[in-house]
């Protein structure tokens, strides 16, 4: 049994992508979420259910709650796992549209991501717990360090340089300078900017980080039934799937056999092409979560885009770029958009659906958003057609 | 100013045997009564047999240079880069993150055998790793 084509996205929502949104996350979240809401031709007595990212977030659900009124709520979940979450939020919401237990979900992410908490720095002082026990006293302290050790694997057992990192974030920035919501609008780089630019923690250089940002982003999801019934221009959700890996820590799952395979991603890659009876040759468009552009490769191998070791030639051949088989990343991604922990990619794969994306692909027909990967993840293929 | 001081790990019911070992200078792991899987991180439950019985043992300090990154732009206020860290696979087969500590031209690579050596914080004695000759 599967939810294949039972829901779709029917209402997106997001403000500008800044340095300092000069509003609380609360401020933000309602915000997009009015606009989903009203994209959708929905009023916030409509909903009832909810569904939210756990990590790091300071967006107290029961402030949302009060603030929208929301007092017929049947549904409120919450995903854990930091950005692995963001493509979580909408299979939770699948599945509480298809199975009847809510009509109308709101989905969302809000962050000041820039001007508050930056994830990239960390001041942890005194005695650390849990996990992070066996990391921080030793001074590896921040997600660039963590997938640096990945990175390094990366290179050393496929023989490859840095480069490879580089046109990830080439690619990236391309397609952000052509996008004005973009924080690096008309601001493309070079390979070689890339290769001058300083070292963060090697083998990561500034270019292979994602950026940091402020913002926020909404979806709403309904099922496919009461889609038709909407005005909006619907993005069927053809599947929905998260994936778990062995040995797994907060992007430290150093205990695994390989360190270049993206365990989580191929469960949830193979969950994914199941439930939606598809393959990945069928993936018009695909927005890939970009925090570090090592992760971006192992990414492609995982989801089926390239043999383990070869996602640098996809690059090299340009199939990723607007004009290729299968354009990457379309809004700029992370590493050029902002870092909105994977809901760019999730508006902007709805978006592609549409036609409506400032980058637009001719003739879309399905596009997969991935998230975020180095801990438990999830991913969705949408659709223009419920076929 | 102040020097900002490092974190130490916060021992829990599961954690605090390990931690006081590493302050007598010895990395213990936990080893399954059951199939005898070495396991780490530690956890009351073998993640193979899901025995909850174990024994600790004692690594012999060696191992060899899994993956490694050099820090060169400051996160944190306790860690003033450049620094190495270290991914060091340990003869017992658990891979431990743990500082480089060599002259700043000591050549060093993945594979590169190391051995464990000790340093005393006030809250904790942590492991770092030095190239064999």
């Amino acid at each position: 049994m599967t939810f294949r084509n039972k829901a779709a996205i029917v209402g997106i929502g997001q403000t500008e992508f800044s340095k300092d949104s000069g509003r609380s996350t609360l401020h933000m979240a309602l915000e997009v979420i009015l606009q989903a809401l009203d994209d959708a031709g929905l009023k916030p007595n409509d909903v009832d259910g909810v569904v939210k990212m756990s990590a790091n977030n300071d967006i107290f659900e029961i402030d949302l709650l009060r603030s929208l009124s929301l007092s017929n709520l049947r549904f409120f979940h919450e995903i854990p796992h930091g950005g692995g979450a963001a493509c979580g939020t909408i299979a939770g919401a699948v599945a509480a549209v298809a199975s009847g237990m809510a009509d109308v979900v709101i989905t969302f992410r809000s962050l000041n991501e820039r001007s508050e908490r930056r994830f990239g720095q960390s001041n942890v002082g005194g005695g650390v717990g849990g996990w992070g026990q066996y990391m921080m006293p030793h001074g590896l302290v921040t997600p660039a360090q963590w997938v640096a050790m990945f990175g390094r694997r990366y290179l050393h057992e496929h023989g490859h340089t840095t480069e490879v990192f580089g046109r990830v974030s080439v690619l990236c920035r391309k397609h952000a300078a052509t996008n004005p919501h973009a924080m690096m609008y008309e601001r493309p780089i070079t390979l070689e900017d890339h290769q001058i630019s300083r070292w963060i923690t090697e083998p990561l250089r500034l270019f292979d980080c994602c950026l940091d940002t402020d913002g926020a982003c909404a979806a709403i999801v309904v099922s496919a039934e009461k889609a038709k019934q909407l005005r909006g221009n619907p993005a069927y959700i053809v599947a929905a799937a998260q994936g778990t890996g062995s040995r797994t820590e907060m992007m430290t799952s150093y205990q695994r056999k390989s360190l270049v395979r993206l365990e989580e991603a191929e469960g949830t890659a193979k969950e994914l092409y199941r439930a939606a009876e598809m393959e990945p040759k069928d993936i018009d468009v695909a927005e890939i979560y970009d925090h570090f552009t090592p992760m971006v490769l192992m990414a492609l191998e995982a989801y089926g885009f390239a043999e383990l070791g070869q996602a640098p030639q996809l690059f090299l051949e340009g199939r990723l770029e607007l004009d290729g088989d299968m354009p990457m990343n379309t809004h700029g991604g992370h590493l050029g958009e902002g870092y909105l922990h994977g809901f760019g990619h999730i508006i902007e794969g709805v978006r592609q659906i549409r036609g409506t994306a400032v980058n637009q692909v001719e003739d879309v027909k399905t596009c997969l958003v991935t998230s975020g990967t180095g801990v438990p993840t999830s991913a969705i293929i949408l659709a223009k057609e419920a076929s | 100013m102040a020097e900002f001081p490092r974190p130490y790990p916060q021992p829990d019911r599961d954690t605090t045997p390990f931690w006081e070992a590493q302050n007598q200078h010895e990395l213990n792991f936990q080893k399954c009564t059951g199939c005898q899987t070495v396991r780490y991180p530690v956890g009351p439950l073998c993640p193979e047999c899901h025995s909850f019985d174990f024994e600790w043992i004692t690594s012999s300090g060696r191992g060899r240079i899994y993956s490694y990154t050099v820090v060169r732009h400051q996160t944190h206020p306790a860690f003033a880069p450049p620094y190495t860290v270290l991914l060091v696979e340990m003869e017992e087969g658990p891979r431990i993150v743990a500082q480089l500590q060599a002259p700043e031209d000591a050549p060093f690579d993945i594979d590169t055998p190391v051995h464990i050596e000790w340093e005393d914080y006030p809250n904790q004695s942590l492991p770092v790793f030095v190239p064999d000759q």
